[in-house]
């Protein structure tokens, strides 16, 4: 075909137009054209290169002046004959915008052929249309046209699909986690600044994004919530907990548009859904109040179909309501705006959503096919295997869906909603009970609302009220306009009630039953928490470290390790591997003649803070007022009433079927509370109480006052390496009575030096991987000093002392060369830091 | 069909029998058992692994087994002897993965029993050494361990 399209070129070329004239000097476009044909006559199909470039810069003078189609082939065939496909094909789109019928079949083909290769879709689609209309005129054969049109059409709808985002990186989950702690603790306008760094680090993190609604409604920032909400629906259009935290959002609005868009949300939210009735519901009474009762009849009626008599009776007054009403349906809001691919991987998980959509056997087939060359393209794009495991599960391929929902949980662990589907598919086989509650507590802690509500209301459903309260209010701190806040708010309501009944009415029993009430009450609500008293001891910390990180391995980790799988091989195994697993379980949990077991190793660690507390005078109250020691106690109380239990069935091959059910209940409900039990805030508890922030000018100020006190001038502490300034540096884990000691020496032991410098750097520990930072301390004072010299020094003073902090905290203490010309001698202190999100 | 071969290491026999007792619906598994670096070095040159589990605390173990610089430990501990050897016997994991990570098949999933979540820089420090490597979260069962070691 380009050979035909040269050919043209060159004869249209060779043939001169009647009247014009290449003496013709007159800057016109009839001219210039003129010129250029006068340039190419006489040089047959093959003009001399020369002479094609100085006819097209003709040409191209002559369509500034004048717009022709003519004019614009004309140059088209001469692009093409000096080989120039691009702009040989600009031209001919051009024409074919201006006249398409100006332009040749094979022409036709290549400007739509071109506009595919260009992803104009509109475009290719009306000039392969145009091409196939044609050649059915001719009686030619267009049967290759329709598949193209087909594959035009998905690679068009692909294209209005967002591009998905990728998994946010570790320093936005940590803001994101501390937002919500400081969310959790009412703490508003810092957990909004720990929101704001999750989000400028990842700036569609979707749980951030959710979080930020949350800390702005419960500021009382109702459109601040809004945007965050929308921003949330954007980056995940199908996220449930936006759409209906905006839906609840937008309700509260003033104007009826805001309203209309709040129940196309709900609606879209109990379709994405149905399995969520209270929507419906919701929906219904919204309707209802807008004054539509066609569709607050739909809504309403799709709820009655499952209802129980007692929901009947709660909405029988509205459905006497909506007999009066009738309202014209209102406009939806309009879609998002499409946006450009972001990569080949997302491109082709784009296709896969177009072709899930259809449904077909076909259209999901070829949406898998796609889905694994995105993987194979990119394994970091989680929302490739979690589209692949919503299209197994269409096809009742519930193996082929969980492998593919922890492939995407691989790529991205931060997906509260994977968590969330995989959960779901667990729960359809009863024998994998315990692993859906495990999937929904991971959702939770991957900040899934809904799963702190789905986990709340299979505590109270058990009986746990304690631990369902908590994590109903859980729920009302993070979702405070959440779909099912006044559900969880009724809870609260409830339980709280509950538990005020039955203390009135213990109380109300006798004199005795009073007395027991109030010792109940006094060791309930005396006493410190492990945070409190770490707050108040900061100085303990290091010590409480040890003790917890063994109390989080030997109790939180083996617990976890060992006590549901152990429960289920109880239930499921033979005689023979049941008996070996309880015991296993026996000798693990009670001890035996290799350990001491977790009973006693988790007790021990518990009996070695209270006695570390007692020192400093204070009582702590684990049992019942530590919100993390509380459930770890309960929890080894069910292990301690699994024990008999264990016991028989690790030495009775027929031990009872009830026993066996009796033993693994004990058993799932000790591993369920030491889940509860977060080893991750004992370890924030004690950062919150012995996390010292760096500052080069309290150093300066402490010298001073060193110096002040030994009646001496301070010498001038020179920055002589690190951060410029003290934003840089990492806070230490170091109290602040132990960090003043240690300096008050470092810097009594220097003042008779004439000046002194200081250096920071931040480093990790080359085999632990542990952050750190080493703070030299130079000075220019006569005398050397040897590591041996360091070692020797009594622990009483100076830099004993300074050594003996450091050894009980985890640091180093070392003698290092001057850095900087002037100085003698260096001595290098190096303590673990916090690691930080930024 | 290979039945995948994961090697645990650690002071005691804790995880190895909790993976072979308790462990669900994994499929067959080779468990391999050393208790020193030695010991897990001998067998990564002779046998093929699929999957290295790693204990942490190896307070059972005598000083003379544990791997890891004392001398520097010492001078680190500014002379303190028993800090140092406690440091080494409560961190092993960490001193094993750094002695093993040469001898350890790219791509091989290695487990440490550390719970990385609220350090999340520090996993990606050591994976700079081991790829391959990643922490155990404290409510992880034993299926789920070997599923990630066998990549079930």
């Amino acid at each position: 075909m380009i050979a035909a399209v040269l050919l043209g070129a060159a004869l249209w070329a060779s043939v001169p137009e009647p009247g014009a004239s290449g003496n013709d000097c007159l800057p016109d476009a009839a001219s210039l054209l003129s010129e250029a044909r006068s340039r190419l006559a006489g040089n047959g199909s093959e003009p001399p290169p020369e002479e094609l470039a100085a006819a097209r810069r003709l040409l191209r003078s002559a369509r500034r002046l004048e717009s022709s189609p003519d004019l614009d082939l004309f140059a088209a065939d001469l692009a093409f004959a000096a080989n120039d496909e691009e702009e040989g094909g600009d031209l001919l789109a051009t024409t074919a915008d201006a006249d398409s019928t100006r332009l040749s079949d094979a022409e036709l083909f290549l400007v739509a052929r071109r506009a595919m290769e260009r992803r104009r879709w509109t475009e290719a689609a009306a000039r392969y249309r145009e091409l196939e209309r044609r050649l059915a005129a001719h009686g030619e054969s267009a049967a290759w046209i329709d598949p193209r049109l087909r594959e035009i059409e998905l690679d068009a709808q692909a294209d209005a699909i967002a591009p998905p985002s990728s998994g946010p990186p570790i320093e936005a989950r940590l803001a994101l986690a501390e937002g919500k702690r400081l969310l959790a603790a009412g703490r508003l306008r810092e957990a909004r600044e720990s929101l704001r760094t999750a989000l400028q680090l990842a700036p569609s993190y979707v749980e951030a994004l959710l979080a930020l609604g949350a800390v702005e409604t419960r500021s009382g920032r109702p459109r601040a919530a809004i945007r965050a909400y929308r921003d949330a629906l954007a980056a995940e259009p199908d996220r449930l907990e936006a759409m209906t935290s905006l839906a609840n959002l937008l309700w509260e609005q003033p104007d009826r548009a805001a309203k209309v868009q709040s129940l196309a949300l709900l609606d879209r939210a109990s379709t994405l859904q149905p399995d969520a009735r209270p929507l419906l519901r919701l929906s219904a009474e919204r309707w209802a109040e807008y004054g539509d009762a066609a569709k607050a009849q739909d809504r309403l009626d799709r709820f009655l179909a499952k209802a129980s008599p007692k929901e009947r009776d709660e909405t029988a007054s509205l459905r006497e309501a909506l007999a009066r009403l009738r309202r014209p349906e209102p406009t939806p809001a309009p879609l998002p705006a499409p946006e450009e691919p972001a990569s080949a991987a997302a491109d082709r998980w784009r296709k896969a959503q177009v072709l899930a959509a259809r449904g077909d056997p076909d259209s999901q087939a070829s949406a898998l096919a796609l889905l694994a060359e995105a993987e194979a393209l990119d394994p970091t794009l989680a929302r490739a295997p979690e589209l692949a495991a919503a299209i197994h599960e269409r096809r009742s391929e519930w193996k082929e869906a969980e492998d593919a929902l922890e492939r995407a949980l691989r790529a991205d662990p931060s997906h509260a909603t994977t968590y969330e589907s995989l959960a779901r598919l667990l729960e359809r086989d009863p024998a994998r009970a315990a692993e859906a509650s495990r999937a929904w507590a991971r959702a939770a802690e991957a900040g899934s609302t809904e799963a702190l509500m789905h986990r709340a209301s299979e505590e109270e459903r058990s009986g746990k009220t304690s631990d369902a309260l908590v994590l109903y209010r859980r729920y009302l701190a993070e979702a405070p306009a959440g779909m099912r806040s006044a559900e969880a708010q009724a809870a609260v309501s409830r339980i709280e009630r509950g538990r005020s009944a039955r203390i009135f009415g213990a109380l109300a029993l006798a004199g005795l039953a009073a007395l027991v009430g109030a010792t109940v009450a006094y060791r309930t609500r005396t006493g410190s928490t492990f945070s409190e008293w770490l707050s108040r001891e900061p100085g303990r910390a290091a010590e409480a470290r040890r003790i917890v990180g063994r109390l989080r391995h030997e109790a939180l980790k083996h617990g976890g390790l060992l006590l549901s799988d152990g429960a289920d091989r109880l239930e499921d195994a033979d005689s023979d591997a049941r008996r070996a697993a309880a015991a296993l379980l026996v000798s693990r949990l009670y001890g035996g003649t290799e350990s001491r077991g977790l009973l006693a190793e988790a007790e021990g660690s518990i009996a070695s803070l209270r006695e570390l507390a007692r020192a400093d005078g204070v009582r702590l109250n684990l049992a019942h007022r530590d919100p993390v020691f509380s459930l770890l106690g309960g929890g080894l109380r069910a292990l301690k009433s699994a024990e008999r239990g264990l016991r028989r069935i690790a030495a009775d091959t027929a031990a009872p079927a009830r026993l066996v059910r009796r033993t693994a209940r004990l058993l799932r409900e000790g591993a369920r509370r030491f889940q509860l039990a977060s080893g991750a805030e004992l370890d924030r508890s004690i950062e919150r109480a012995a996390a010292l922030p760096v500052r080069l000018d309290a150093l300066r100020a402490l010298l001073a006052h060193v110096a002040a006190e030994s009646d001496r001038e301070a010498p001038p502490l020179e920055l002589v390496g690190g951060p410029d300034g003290d934003g840089g540096l990492p806070a230490v884990r170091l109290s602040a009575a132990d960090w003043e000691t240690l300096w008050r020496n470092l810097f009594g032991n220097a003042l008779t030096a004439g000046r002194l410098g200081i250096s920071a750097a931040e480093r990790r520990d080359t085999i632990t991987g542990e952050a750190r930072l080493d703070i030299v301390l130079f000075d220019d004072a006569p005398g050397m000093l040897t590591r041996e010299e360091l070692q020797n020094r009594p622990l009483d003073r100076g830099l004993g002392v300074v050594a003996e902090i450091l050894r009980r905290n985890d640091g180093s203490i070392d003698v290092v060369a001057p850095a900087a010309a002037g100085f003698t001698k260096g001595i290098r202190v190096g303590l673990p830091t916090v690691e930080r999100p930024a | 069909m290979t039945v995948p071969v994961v090697l645990v290491v650690e002071d005691g026999t804790e995880y190895a029998e909790a993976f072979g007792r308790l462990s669900g619906d994994v499929g067959p598994v080779e468990l391999l058992h050393a208790t020193h670096a030695a010991q897990a070095r001998a067998i990564l040159s002779t046998r093929r692994v699929d999957g290295v589990f790693l204990d942490v605390v190896f307070d059972r173990t005598p000083p003379e087994q544990l791997a890891g610089d004392r001398a520097e430990l010492e001078r680190r501990f500014a002379g303190d002897r028993a800090g140092a050897l406690e440091h080494l016997a409560f961190h092993q994991g960490f001193y094993l993965l750094a002695e093993l990570a040469p001898s350890i098949p790219a791509g091989t999933p290695v487990l440490l029993a550390h719970d990385f979540s609220s350090e999340p820089g520090r996993l990606a420090a050591l994976q700079a050494t081991v790829p391959g490597l990643e922490g155990v979260p404290e409510s992880e069962t034993t299926t789920q361990i070997l599923r990630r070691l066998t990549r079930r």
